[in-house]
């Protein structure tokens, strides 16, 4: 499904909206960024407690067009700003990460 | 910032003794060396280690060579990804003018499969001193990613507030800018009372707790 969609239906609060046209596959639930790195997959909704912009730079790389902040926790500006000039759609929410994790695979119909 | 001007800088804001550590690498040490000399101020010459927990670890060393020494070891424990400076930055290497002489295809942002237990003892080993960074800090550090400070031989343990909340397991706490910028410089730093101004006189300073704070 697309960013956009899959923003739409988590209903998440968006920090910034990037390129909502991005595919979203999979997801990946990390928050070493050097774990993320090696085993995240292109496509993929990052799903994380990491709210710094090294966290964008990571998103970047793989290629995961949305990242989902949990557990309240809030981007910092430079973070909103990397994530604008990257196109990476950014999502933040209370949820738990597993809480965030389930409705993501439901909503891409993973189970 | 350029490893000359982090020792003219260093020196002309009263500092007697600064250390480079760049992250994971040690590549810009050479150019320190130099400048240190030049200016007249004690360097020490180290890396901030990101280990496999991502907790960043200062490794020091009192000599250029076992500097570049543990260097060469690292980047054999470091991952095999292509830099892309377009996310992360530039990753040069300097002379002592400031002159790009190079830069580091492979890059250095991510971890290192030495555990930070694995570091501390290779650092100890070769002579250097290990002090987890920051530990303080909400990232990268050892009391965000572990949640407590491990009970291990550290020369000291670095803080940015003091006095530091966590139990240090009796260590002496130091302070330092971890300077990304020029203006950064000098921003936080400890004194340590020494007979003499250099690596050993400081080790003995942090293990006998003579550092005091501003």
């Amino acid at each position: 499904m697309t960013a956009k969609d899959l923003s739409k239906a988590l209903n998440y609060s968006i920090s910034a909206t990037g390129n909502m046209e991005g595919t979203v596959t999979d997801a990946y639930v990390g928050d070493l960024l050097s774990d993320v790195m090696g085993n995240a997959s292109t496509d993929s909704v990052l799903i994380t407690i990491q709210a710094h912009k090294n966290t964008v730079a990571v998103a970047s790389l793989i290629g995961c067009p949305v990242i989902i902040l949990c557990n309240g926790r809030s981007a910092p500006a430079d973070m909103v700003e990397a994530a604008e000039s990257n196109g990476i759609t950014l999502l933040e929410t209370t949820d738990t990460q597993y809480k965030a994790a389930c409705r993501v695979a439901t909503l891409l119909g993973s189970i | 910032m350029l490893p000359a001007v982090l020792a003219i800088e260093a020196f002309d804001r009263g500092l007697d003794i600064v250390a480079l550590t760049d992250h994971n690498n040690g590549r810009n040490l050479p150019a320190f060396s130099e400048a240190c000399s030049i200016v007249g101020i004690c360097g020490i010459y180290g890396m901030e280690v990101n280990t496999i927990e991502e907790v960043h670890m200062l490794s020091l060393f009192e000599t250029l060579d076992e500097a570049m020494d543990f260097n060469d070891y690292l980047e054999t424990t470091l991952p095999r990804f292509k830099h892309s400076s377009k996310l992360f930055g530039d990753q040069m290497i300097v002379d002592l003018e400031g002159n790009e002489i190079g830069q580091l295809d492979m890059s250095l942002y991510g971890a290192s499969s030495l555990s930070v237990e694995k570091l501390v003892e290779q650092v100890n080993h070769r002579g250097g001193m290990i002090i987890p960074a920051h530990v303080d800090r909400p990232s990268d550090s050892l009391l965000a990613n572990l949640g407590f400070i491990p009970d291990l031989p550290y020369s000291a343990i670095e803080a940015i507030r003091i006095p530091c909340e966590a139990d240090v397991h009796g260590k002496t706490v130091v302070q330092g800018s971890d300077a990304h910028y020029i203006e950064h410089i000098g921003r936080r730093f400890c004194y340590a009372e020494v007979e003499q101004v250099g690596f050993q006189h400081l080790r003995k300073a942090f293990l006998l707790g003579n550092v005091s704070y501003r």
